[in-house]
């Protein structure tokens, strides 16, 4: 018995030993290294490539690529529970516009003002810095935007005449004239994203903001303005009334409604770009048929896409911040994001890219972008933004389904959201 | 047993008790425990409320549609499972040539993972592509297509149609156990003393098929009252949180609003309420049993 146990005790501690040495062995060997967290990216060698420039440009540093499942309520799941316990074990990572407020509140991201202050913010686009920025300081570099545009059939449009509509009211007078002339039961006028989920409330902001409204003022609700109640009404009416709006919007995603109008089913569709390029692909019923435009808006108003993409971040628990730093400069730069949007038609989220000659070249679709680009608005600026989200997705449902008149749901959004915001105050 | 007897006996379940005590009692009473909380850490928000948590569900109308919906989906999925299951389970049971290959068949959709024929589901109940849709309207039952998922009635009738697709062949299962157990010298004796076929069911199947039948509700209705991931995927609660189930209410407010504290709240109520359902079959087994 004692022989045993000593045996096994002699066992552990050469175990024990060759780890500890194997440990200080691989410590001397790669000194400097610092690991980014990010979503999987489409063909990722684009990625790597970048982040082995940097590594040339700073010779022993070592970049570890941490790829995070593809959901986006996972990778905040991730992150929340890592910073909650001061995780050093990622250094930069990639932040949805949406989490930068609640992150930057909980003082869980590096402030970058110091090095990112004044001049060379105006090199980004407006959205994304407005996103980035908590309480006067910059907490993360806009890496690529993102924001709705307005899809339509170019021959369509062409055949009857119009150009593309500027306000809501032309898109459903199109629609309309077009459904009639056509006479074909499977085409849709204009298709969206209505399913209860994150896409609607993009969606319900282009049309409130779009007709001057807000969702917040200061530490109260907007949406009970006549503006929010006008577009939600709208929203309801094109449905219901209309008939502009099939009433599959209210079950539709993204690749529903991308579907539906690569179909050649729809003459109108709100959808992000990454659409577009799908559509110009080889075998496309729709290809060389697909113009874009901005968003419409209401008489009067400017139209107003929502922000989307991605910025970079410093995890304040770094143990190298200023190497995690430098990474998150060097692929923010003007060269990193011209990389991103030639190979994986990422939109940039720095201004000049979009009148570079050589980028126009290698990917057409990117100029056309720019005025839906300079003009997306981001979801409201709060920490609470996740917990807003999900009191106007179910609200937001109700009104365009026709459950709740929309000046009951949003005053019961209203309710909701200014409960939400007292935290702040607590 | 003999007093010597108990020393060890104990000593042999304690494993067992100290497995069952970390996986699943622990659990339990620490989401009760952080149920008594407010407790956000993304806002620096850590504090006893004690049952502030449960006074404020209860007037939740977000909690009671969701309790609703669960009740409603729970019912009426597992009512059907049972018919169906029962069916399927007596025509199994029956000799034809084939029987090996239909009884596979039959239990394909119970093996493919809820996600993936949730994606599956996604498609045929399509309002435009799917094939639900096409179907009905290729036999003359529909003039035009539904909008399934996007209906505040339908929506919760294609839920029930896609789980109880997918469970009724769990239910075949446990029934077609229970009808191979029954021996056959009953059903001889039977027909020697003339009985028709509906009084040998209701008389002999029925009544020696009444506790498998008690235990498909109850593993049915357990599983039903937690159901996640085919809403999660098909509707994600909508349109307008008429398919929002007690179980997507609560990942919603624990994972994506990190509210652990009311969170934890609405889990325990479901786990309570589960808890009763479980003690109604149970008693309604013991009874069974002892009668």
């Amino acid at each position: 018995m004692r022989k045993a146990a000593s045996t096994a005790l002699a066992f552990f501690i050469v175990i024990g030993f060759g780890c500890t040495q194997e440990r200080s062995l691989t410590e001397r060997k790669t000194e400097p290294r610092i690991v980014f967290a990010h979503f999987k990216v489409p063909s990722p060698e684009t990625l790597s490539g970048l982040i082995e420039a940097f590594e040339r440009q700073n010779p022993g540093v070592k970049v570890i690529e941490e790829i995070l499942p593809a959901s986006t309520d996972q990778q905040h799941q991730f992150y929340v529970t890592a910073l909650e316990g001061r995780s050093a074990a990622f250094d930069v990572f990639a932040l949805d516009v949406i989490w930068v407020q609640e992150f930057a509140r909980a003082g869980w991201l590096l402030d970058l003002s110091p090095r990112l202050g004044g001049e060379r913010l105006a090199e980004f686009l407006p959205g994304p810095v407005e996103a980035a920025t908590y309480n006067d300081r910059i907490h993360a570099v806009p890496w690529f935007a993102n924001a709705g545009i307005l899809y339509f059939r170019k021959d369509l449009l062409s055949k009857y005449g119009f150009a593309p509509p500027r306000t809501f009211k032309e898109l459903s007078h199109q629609a309309v004239t077009i459904l009639a002339g056509e006479q074909d039961p499977d085409l849709k006028g204009f298709v969206w994203q209505g399913k209860q989920y994150e896409g609607l409330i993009c969606v319900a902001l282009e049309f409130i903001h779009g007709n001057g409204g807000s969702v917040l003022e200061g530490h109260h609700s907007a949406l009970r303005d006549k503006q929010a109640v006008e577009a939600l009404q709208l929203m309801h009416d094109l449905i219901a009334i209309n008939k502009v709006s099939p009433p599959l919007v209210t079950s539709a995603d993204e690749e529903a409604t991308r579907h539906l109008f690569g179909a050649g089913r729809a003459i109108f569709m709100r959808n992000w770009p990454y659409a577009l390029a799908l559509y110009e692909q080889e075998g496309s019923k729709v290809r060389g048929k697909v113009g874009i435009a901005p968003l419409p808006s209401f008489e009067g108003y400017q139209s107003a896409p929502t922000l989307g993409g991605w910025l970079l971040g410093v995890n304040r628990f770094s143990t190298r911040p200023d190497l995690a730093r430098k990474l998150v400069e060097f692929l923010t730069s003007q060269a990193a994001q011209k990389a991103l949007a030639i190979k994986l038609g990422f939109p940039p989220a720095r201004d000049a890219l979009y009148h570079d000659a050589e980028l126009k070249m290698a990917n057409p679709f990117i100029s056309p972008l720019y005025e839906a680009m300079r003009r997306a608005r981001p979801r409201p600026i709060t920490p609470f933004y996740l917990m807003i989200s999900q009191v106007l997705q179910p609200e937001l449902s109700a009104a365009i389904m026709g459950v709740k008149p929309p000046e009951r749901a949003l005053e019961d959004a209203s309710r909701l959201i200014e409960h939400i915001l007292k935290l702040e105050v607590q | 047993m003999r007093k010597d007897e108990i020393r060890p006996a104990l000593l042999m379940i304690l494993p067992a008790c100290l497995f069952i005590g970390a996986l699943a009692i622990f659990p339990i009473l620490h989401a009760f425990r952080i149920s008594l909380d407010r407790r956000m850490p993304v806002f620096g928000i850590s504090y006893f409320v004690g049952l502030d948590n449960y006074r404020f569900l209860l007037q939740d109308p977000r909690f009671w549609q969701s309790f609703l919906n669960t009740a409603y989906f729970s019912l009426l999925s597992v009512s059907l499972e049972l018919a169906l299951g029962l069916l399927l389970a007596i025509l199994l049971h029956g000799s034809f040539r084939g029987r090996g290959l239909f009884r596979a068949v039959v239990l394909i959709p119970w093996a493919i993972p809820t996600v993936v024929s949730a994606r599956m589901w996604e498609w045929i109940l399509n309002p435009d592509f799917g094939l639900l849709n096409y179907l009905l309207q290729q036999i003359g039952l529909l003039s035009s297509p539904l909008n399934w998922l996007g209906d505040r009635v339908l929506a919760m009738h294609a839920l029930i149609l896609a789980d109880v697709w997918k469970t009724s062949p769990f239910v075949a299962l446990i029934l077609l156990t229970g009808l191979q157990m029954i021996p056959e010298e009953l059903y001889e004796a039977a027909r020697v003393d003339g009985a028709g076929r509906w009084q040998i069911f209701r008389r002999i199947t029925f009544p020696l098929l009444l506790p498998f039948i008690l235990i498909a509700l109850l593993f049915r209705t357990l599983d039903a009252f937690r159901i996640f991931d085919l809403v999660y995927v098909l509707t994600g609660g909508g349109p307008a949180n008429t398919t929002e189930t007690l179980s997507l209410y609560a990942y919603k407010l624990l994972f994506q609003t990190l509210q652990f504290g009311y969170g934890s709240a609405v889990a325990v109520a479901t786990f309570l309420t589960v808890l009763l359902i479980s003690a109604a079959y149970i008693s309604l087994l013991r009874r069974q049993h002892h009668g």
